[in-house]
C-alpha cells in the first residue's frame, strides 16, 4: 500500500530523492530501526573519496559549455571532416560526443552545441528532419567516453575501478559513433550539400584557435593512464585548467557570470548526490529485507542461461530508461542487478557498459526521453515531430546496444 | 526600486547566499585538491587533513546544491503525468507533491538533528582537531531548508491553482 502510494507520488512528479527517502524511511520504520540510519547513510557521501570527481568534472563541463569552446570544437572537426560527403553530420556527431563526455549528458550538449550545429546543418543543405534527429540523438552520444559522469557514478555504485570502466567504454562508444556516422552519410548520399575544400591551412588555423582546449583529453586520459593522477585528481586539474583558460586567459566568461554557472552546475551535482545518498539507505534496507534473494529466486526459475538473462536485462533496461533518468537508474538498480548478473557470469564491467548504453537510448525514448523535450523546446518543434525525426537514429543506436550486449569482448578486450 | 517586495528581496539575498557558499566550497575544493597534487609531487607528502576536508566539502556542495535546486524547483523527477494535465489540476497536484516533499525532508532534518547530536555527545573529531558535528550539521540544516522551500512551493502552487491561469501579458506579475 505504502509502495503504491509512493509510486503514485513519483509519477505525479515528486522529486526522486524524496520518493527513495520515503520508501527507506517507511521500510526502516516498519522494521523498528532508528530512523537516524538515514542521515548516517547520507553522510556516506563524505566517506566516498571518488565522488570528488563528480562536482569537479561537472563544473568543468559547464564552464566549457558557457565559453566559446563549442564553436572552436566545431571549427576543428569541420576543418578535418568538412570536405567529406556527409561531413558536417560527422562533425556534429564527433563534436557532440566529445562534449558530452565532459558534460555528462545532462542536456547541456543540445543546448550548447545544438545552437551552432542546427543552423549550420540547415545552411549546408541537409533536410530539417534529419538535422533535428541528428542533433537530438547526438546530445547523449559520448556517454561511454571518459570522463563521463554516468560512468563515474556506475563505478561508485558497483565498486568497480573507474579507470577500467573508462577504457571499457571506448570501443562501444566508437561503435555507436561509427554506426551513426555511416547512416548519416548513406542517408544523405543524394543530398547536395556544400562541401568545404580540405585545406591544411584551415586545419592549422582551427587547431591554433583551439590550442588551449585540445590538451584537455590529454590531461585527463594521460594523467590517469600515465599513473600520475587519480581520477578525482584529474578532475581537479581539469576544473582548474578550464577555469584559468576560459576565465583568465580567454576572458570569455566574466567573473560576474561565475556564481551563476557554479549554481547551475552544482544544482545538478546536488540533485544527483542527494539521490545517491538516500539510495545508500534504501539499498541497505532492500538488502535487509532480502530483496536480492527474492530477485534471485524469481529469475532462477524463469531465466536459465546467460543469453536469456542478457535479453531480459536489455528489455528491462530499455523500459527503465524510458521512465527513469540515468543517474537515478544507476543508483537504484545497479546494486540489485549486480549479484544477479554475476550469477549468470556477466562481467561487472561489461554490465556497466550495457547499462549505460541501454540507458542512453532512454534519452530518446518517448514519452519522457529528456533529449526529446530539450530539443523540442530548444528548436521550437512539436514533440511529435521530434519523436519522428529521432526514430531512425534511435533504431541505429538500438542495434549498437544489441551488439554491445551480446558481444562482451567489444567492451572487455582492452581491460581483461 | 521601491516596489520590490520584501519577499523578492529575501529571495535575492537567499539566492546570493547560496551562490556565495557554493562558489566558496567549490573554489576551496579545486584549490585544495590541486595543492595536494603539487605537494605530493614536490615530495612534501599530502596534508593530513586535506583528504578528509575534501570529502566533507563534497557533502557540503551536495547539500548546498540540493538546497539551491529546491529554490529553483530543479530536482530530478519523473515527469510523466503533469504535462498532460490542465493548468489548475496540474498546480493542484503539485500542492500534494510539494507537501509530501516538505514532510519527508522535515523528517530527514529531524533525524539528522539526532544524528548530529549523537556525534556531538561522542565528541568525534574531524582532522583530529575540530568537532565533526560542525560539518555534519549541513544535513539537518540542508534538509530543513529544503522542507521550508517546499512549504513555500506548496503555498505558491496552491495559490496558482486557486487563481487559475493568468495571461502572461496582462496578468499580475506576482511571484516574479
Amino acid at each position: 500500500m505504502a509502495n503504491v502510494l509512493l509510486l503514485l507520488l513519483a509519477v505525479l512528479g515528486a522529486p526522486l530523492f524524496v520518493i527513495i527517502a520515503g520508501s527507506a524511511l517507511w521500510g526502516f520504520y516498519q522494521q523498528d530501526v532508528d530512523l537516524s540510519v538515514l542521515p548516517i547513510e547520507i553522510f556516506a557521501i563524505a566517506e566516498t573519496p571518488i565522488l570528488l570527481a563528480i562536482p569537479l568534472f561537472t563544473f568543468a563541463g559547464y564552464i566549457l559549455s558557457e565559453s566559446q569552446a563549442p564553436t572552436r570544437l566545431v571549427r576543428v572537426t569541420q576543418a578535418v571532416f568538412g570536405w567529406m560527403p556527409g561531413g558536417l553530420a560527422m562533425v556534429s556527431l564527433a563534436a557532440c560526443a566529445f562534449f558530452t563526455a565532459f558534460t555528462g549528458a545532462s542536456g547541456v550538449t543540445i543546448i550548447a552545441l545544438g545552437a551552432i550545429l542546427y543552423p549550420a546543418l540547415a545552411s549546408a543543405g541537409y533536410d530539417e528532419r534529419f538535422n533535428l534527429g541528428l542533433v537530438t540523438s547526438a546530445g547523449s552520444l559520448g556517454l561511454l567516453f571518459a570522463p563521463s559522469l554516468p560512468i563515474i557514478l556506475y563505478g561508485v555504485v558497483a565498486k568497480e575501478p573507474i579507470d577500467t570502466l573508462f577504457v571499457a567504454g571506448a570501443a562501444p562508444g566508437m561503435l555507436m559513433l561509427v554506426l551513426l556516422a555511416g547512416w548519416s552519410v548513406w542517408r544523405n548520399r543524394h543530398t547536395r550539400t556544400a562541401l568545404s575544400a580540405f585545406s591544411w591551412r584551415e586545419v592549422g588555423a582551427a587547431l591554433k584557435d583551439a590550442a588551449l582546449e585540445i590538451p584537455l583529453p590529454i590531461v585527463v586520459l594521460g594523467g590517469i593512464y600515465g599513473g600520475v593522477l587519480a581520477v578525482s585528481e584529474a578532475a581537479a586539474v581539469t576544473a582548474l585548467y578550464v577555469l584559468i583558460v576560459e576565465v583568465v586567459v580567454r576572458r570569455e566568461i566574466k567573473l560576474t557570470a561565475l556564481p551563476g554557472i557554479v549554481r547551475e552546475s552544482m544544482m545538478l551535482v546536488g540533485g544527483i548526490l542527494v539521490i545517491l545518498g538516500v539510495s545508500f539507505a534504501s539499498t541497505n534496507y532492500m538488502i535487509d529485507a532480502g530483496v536480492p534473494e527474492k530477485l534471485f529466486a524469481l529469475t532462477e526459475s524463469r531465466v536459465d542461461s546467460k543469453l536469456t538473462f542478457l535479453l531480459a536485462l536489455l528489455v528491462f533496461l530499455l523500459i527503465l530508461g524510458a521512465i527513469l533518468d540515468i543517474f537515478s537508474a544507476i543508483v537504484l538498480v545497479v546494486p540489485l542487478i549486480l549479484p544477479l548478473a554475476a550469477n549468470y557470469g556477466v562481467d561487472p564491467i561489461h554490465l556497466g557498459i550495457i547499462f549505460l548504453a541501454a540507458m542512453q537510448l532512454g534519452y530518446l525514448t518517448p514519452p519522457v526521453g529528456l533529449n526529446l523535450f530539450i530539443a523540442s523546446y530548444r528548436f521550437n518543434k512539436s514533440i511529435l515531430s521530434v519523436y519522428a525525426a529521432t526514430l531512425p537514429f534511435l533504431l541505429i543506436l538500438f542495434v549498437s546496444v544489441l551488439i554491445i550486449t551480446f558481444w562482451p569482448s567489444l567492451s572487455l578486450f582492452l581491460v581483461r | 526600486m521601491s516596489d520590490v517586495r520584501w519577499w523578492q528581496r529575501l529571495d535575492r539575498i537567499g539566492r546570493g547566499l547560496e551562490n556565495a557558499l557554493l562558489l566558496l566550497s567549490l573554489v576551496a575544493m579545486i584549490g585544495l585538491a590541486v595543492a595536494q597534487i603539487v605537494a605530493r609531487n614536490v615530495g612534501l607528502g599530502g596534508f593530513a587533513f586535506s583528504d578528509e576536508l575534501l570529502r566533507l566539502l563534497v557533502l557540503w556542495v551536495a547539500m548546498l546544491g540540493a538546497v539551491a535546486a529546491s529554490r529553483d524547483d530543479h530536482h530530478i523527477r519523473i515527469d510523466l503525468v503533469s504535462r498532460f494535465l490542465p493548468y489548475r489540476l496540474r498546480k493542484g497536484v503539485r500542492v500534494i507533491v510539494d507537501l509530501f516533499t516538505a514532510g519527508v525532508c522535515a523528517v530527514l532534518a529531524w533525524y539528522g538533528l539526532s544524528f548530529v547530536a549523537s556525534t556531538r555527545e561522542f565528541e568525534d573529531l574531524a582532522f583530529g582537531a575540530l568537532p565533526l558535528w560542525w560539518f555534519q550539521a549541513i544535513l539537518p540544516v540542508g534538509f530543513g531548508l529544503i522542507a521550508y522551500r517546499y512549504l513555500l512551493w506548496t503555498c505558491q502552487h496552491g495559490y496558482e491553482s486557486w487563481r487559475g491561469e493568468v495571461d502572461m501579458k496582462t496578468g499580475s506579475p506576482e511571484g516574479g
